[in-house]
Parts: structure tokens; sequence; C-alpha cells
């Protein structure tokens, strides 16, 4: 196992795009969490009868505990991100035939799948572990002064956040290996996560009792809901949604473990 | 012991049959060459014992033990065109062959680059090399950490005359040092130099294989000639040990089975028939010869 891990680390070591999209991912969750942070501190700093307001309507969404829950849910808005990376570690063997050569030299289609699941697995760690930093480092420094009963009560949002990450990143890779080129792939992802899901989820709210929960990415989707704030102005459907998070939790589980079924079969399967 | 035993292997693509029950074994320390025009399956039953390709049925052995991913770890291959991450130098790249395969040290790795003359570029991004270089860095890599079996796809594609003399020679001192050496290609004549055994693939199917000396030797032949070649031709016809008679410019060429021709009877059965030769010669064929022999239409 280690061995596996140490020949994905030379693969990864130097490769320039793969640092590039690593470094974009570092900056852009705590860039885009901070930014937030910034627009709400800016709206509710002063004194006056608008910042008030703001106040009263937004609430406390960067004070512990309701800042796990905000972070995890900005933070899942950039998957794609990562996204990338993954398809382009999965998508960059086919296009060179790297992947066969790692047969030919001696490992198992197990092995390859083995290494993917490794890189997937600390991708989404690594994503999981920047939303956590940032909660903790927003929390604390917005919670100064003030006495909060329970500040973790929340954090299990960060949870599921890992758990979303990991979900939507396997099927990143599925769709990886099933299409084999990186700009296809990518193109699919996104048009499938920002556009098309979307599409699909609204038709099953309206015509489908709701049923459009079950779609690839939405069900992990809902694991981090909207901020307490945003969710103000659909309580109702927060708190059925809140009541379903067991079952989303397990249905998420149970995708994951399809996807990555799914491409157990294919690297089995298919000729290289 | 057999080093592989390739046993009805079966492949098709759609309805393209590649492989049709392709049979045959590989002694230890033989030089083991596949020949076979384009498409007649040599790529596709190397990728099927290095399992790239999985074959719809048939089955094969590595040294007398059920192929896995452990045993192929001790075989050095090249298959097809090099695959190698191409931001990364022929150093780095051979570290990742290291690692997943355990053979070599990383003074082997330096050792194999030397070998194969890519000494001075061995921290180069392989995106920056030739078609040479790169089939050079392939061929490093099937050899690092010396493996008992080494197998060599088309070895010699995009080297240059000097390049295909260095193989040639590589492929000898390995064969020598006791290595087994699987590799197919269209160069005959250097397939004939190196390779003590040959198979030889049409369409999917196996026609014959063996060692060089055996199917070179599956028949006979004597190259004749006389002043009316024409009345050679005729008078030859009345010959039933002939099975062949093919004119080749100003000489003939009679083809005898196996054991069956006998130069001394050939020129008294021409003389007593009224020809006069003034050419007789037993012909050793060529394996290029063989080659378009069985592989023609």
């Amino acid at each position: 196992m280690l061995n596996i891990l140490k020949t994905e680390w030379l693969k990864i070591r130097k490769y320039p795009a793969f640092w590039w999209i690593f470094g974009i991912t570092i900056l852009s969750y705590p860039g885009i969490n901070y930014l937030l942070y910034f627009i709400y501190k800016n709206m509710t700093k002063s004194k006056d009868m608008a910042s008030q307001v703001a106040t009263a309507v937004l609430g406390s969404p960067f004070t512990f505990p309701e800042v796990f829950r905000t972070v995890a849910f900005t933070s899942s808005l950039f998957m794609t991100i990562p996204a990338i990376l993954i398809i382009m570690l999965i998508c960059n063997e086919y296009t060179y035939k790297t992947n066969r050569q790692n047969i030919i030299d001696g490992w198992s289609r197990n092995d390859f799948l083995l290494g993917k699941f490794f890189s997937v697995i600390i991708i989404a760690t690594i994503t999981a572990s920047l939303g956590a930093s940032v909660s903790l480092i927003i929390g604390f420094l917005n919670t100064n002064g003030t006495t909060i009963q329970h500040p973790f009560s929340q954090i299990k949002y960060l949870l599921f956040f890992y758990l979303q990450s990991f979900s939507q990143l396997s099927f990143a890779f599925l769709l990886g290996l099933l299409l084999k080129r990186a700009f296809i792939t990518l193109g699919v992802y996104i048009f499938y996560s920002i556009i098309l899901e979307n599409i699909l989820e609204r038709f099953g709210i309206e015509y489908f009792y709701d049923n459009g929960r079950f779609l690839f990415l939405e069900i992990s989707n809902r694991l981090t809901p909207l901020p307490t704030f945003i969710s103000k102005f659909g309580q109702e459907r927060y708190n059925t949604l809140a009541a379903q998070y067991q079952s989303h939790i397990w249905l998420t589980i149970l995708y994951t473990a399809i996807f990555w079924g799914c491409s157990y079969i294919i690297i089995k399967k298919r000729d290289l | 012991m057999a080093i592989l035993k390739v046993n009805n292997l079966h492949k098709s693509y759609g309805k393209i049959r590649a492989l049709n029950g392709v049979s045959f074994s590989i002694p230890e320390g033989s030089v083991f060459g596949i020949l076979g025009p384009n498409g007649s399956g040599k790529t596709t039953l190397l990728s099927i014992i290095l399992n790239v390709l999985n074959a719809d049925s048939g089955s094969y052995l590595w040294m007398d033990k059920e192929p896995t991913a452990n045993l192929r770890k001790g075989i050095g291959s090249l298959l097809e065109t090099p695959n190698f991450y191409h931001y990364l130098s022929a150093f780095d790249n051979l570290q990742i062959v290291q690692s997943i395969s355990g053979r070599g040290t990383t003074e082997d790795i330096h050792t194999v680059l030397q070998q194969v003359n890519l000494s001075d570029r061995k921290y180069t991004k392989f995106s920056s090399y030739s078609l040479g270089m790169k089939q050079r860095l392939a061929i490093a890599s099937a050899l690092l950490g010396s493996p008992k079996v080494i197998v060599l796809d088309e070895p010699t594609n995009g080297l240059d005359p000097v390049g295909i003399a260095e193989i040639r020679d590589l492929i000898k001192f390995l064969s020598k040092r006791g290595h087994t050496v699987i590799m197919a290609s269209h160069l005959l004549d250097e397939v004939e130099k190196v390779c003590t055994h040959v198979a030889i693939l049409k369409l999917g199917n196996l026609i014959t294989s063996g060692t060089v000396e055996d199917v070179l030797a599956d028949d006979e032949v004597l190259e004749i000639s006389a002043i009316d070649n024409n009345m050679l031709y005729n008078v030859l016809q009345q010959l039933s040990l002939v099975k062949k008679i093919i004119p080749l410019q100003d000489k003939l060429l009679l083809y005898f089975d196996k054991g069956t021709s006998d130069p001394v009877f050939v020129n008294e059965f021409c003389f007593k028939n009224g020809v006069v030769l003034n050419h007789l010669s037993i012909k050793r064929k060529r394996l290029e010869e063989k080659f378009f022999e069985l592989t023609s239409n």
C-alpha cells in the first residue's frame, strides 16, 4: 500500500499543471470564505439603520457554531476545482497510455485503481481540511468576546462536507475513467453539475415529489444546506431537508460505493 | 522449463479476429521472434500476455505458473509505443518503473540509461525527446534491474542504423547472459541475425513456430540454370521429386521436400534428357523468403 502511495507521489511531485490547480484550490477555499466574511463584516459593522437591518436578517453566519455550516456550504460550491485535479490525474493516464505502462511494469489493475482511490481520498481530505481550517480561523476571528454554549455543535457539517467532497470527486473520477479525455470529461462534469442536474432537480421538485434529490450530486449537496440566513426564507423546506439528512448520508455512501464499484468493473474488464 | 506457454488464445475486435487459437511455447534462454505482416496479431498477442488486453478465451502460463502481477514485475517489457509521463525526465520515469516493478536500484537506473546512450539527457523532460530517444528510454525501462525475461515489441522502431545495430548487439548480449528475449519485429534480417526461435502469424493464425533452422529447413531449394532455360524447365517438370519450380531471372529455383533434394541426381537427370547445366547450387533459404512464402496470398 505504501508503495502504491509512493508511486502516485512520484507521478505528481513534478507535475506543474497539477500543482497550479492544487494552488488554486488551496487559495480559493480560504479566499471565497474570507471574501464573504469581509462583505458580511462591512455590511454589519456600522451603527446605522442599514447595518442593523443586515445584522437582523443575516444573523451570525460567521460565528461559532454557525460558521461550520456557512463555510461547508460556500466551500461545496467550488467542488469543480478539486474535481479538475481528479479528472486531470485519471485522464492523463489514458491520454499518454501510462496506465497501461503501469500494468506492463507489474501493477495489477486493482493496484492502479487503489492508487487513484488514495488520490481521491487525499484530495478530499485536503479539501475538507481547508474547510475546517477556514471555519476555525473565521470562527475565532468573529466570536471574540462572545460566550457561546455549544461552539462546535454544528461541526458535523464539516464531516458532511468531507463526505460530499469524497462522493463528488469519486463521481468526477468515474466520469474521467469512462470518457478518458480531460477536456471532454471536464465539459461533461461542469455541464452536468452546474446545469443539467439543477434543471432535473427543479423538475423533480415541481413534478416528481422531490425525487430529483436522488440525482448523483444533489444527494450529497443536500448534506451541506444553505446557511441559516438564507434558509430563513424557506424554513419549511429546510426543516424537511434536515429531517432527511440521515437517509442522505446513507444514500451518499451508497452512491459513492456504486461509483467505485463501476470504476472497478471498468478497469477490470476494459482493454487498455 | 518453458518461459511462456500460450494455449489456444482467441481475441476478436468486433467482427475482426485478431487471434484465432494461437498456441506455442517459448523455451528458457531463447531469443524468440514473433513475425507477421501488419494486422497479423503480434501486438495483440503480446498485449494479452502482458495483461493489457483480456483474451476472449484460451490461457497462458509464465514459467509454468498462472500469470499474476507479481510474475509480471520480473518481466521487462516494451509494448508498441513508449508510454511515459511527458512532464518527467527519463530518470524520474524510470524511478516510477522501479517503484512499480521493484526491479533494480537507483544505480541501475543510471546504468541502463548509459547502456542506451541517454546519460546526457537523463534529466531532460520526456516530451522533448526525439522518437529514437523515446524508444531508447523504453528499452532502458525494459532492461532495468536485469529481468529474466524481456519482451520487446518492434524494438528498433524509430532508431537509426547505428541504433538498430546497437539493439541487435544488446539482444545477443542478453541472450548470452541467459535472458529470454521475446521480440516482435518487421525487420526479418534483424530477426534472423539474433533469434534462435520464431513464430510466424498471419491474420491471427499461427502459421509455423520452432527454431529458426527448423522453420527454414522444412524444404530444400536448388538453384540451377542452362543455356536454354525453357528446355530445362520442360525437362524438370518430368521430375516427380520437384515440388515447385520458380523462374528467377536467368535461373530456376527447384523446391524439394525436406531430405529429398539430390544435386547429383538432378544433374544426371538433366544430362540424360539432353540439357547440360551451367549452374547448380544448393540455396540456403533466408527467413525473409520463408516469411513471404508463408504469408503471401
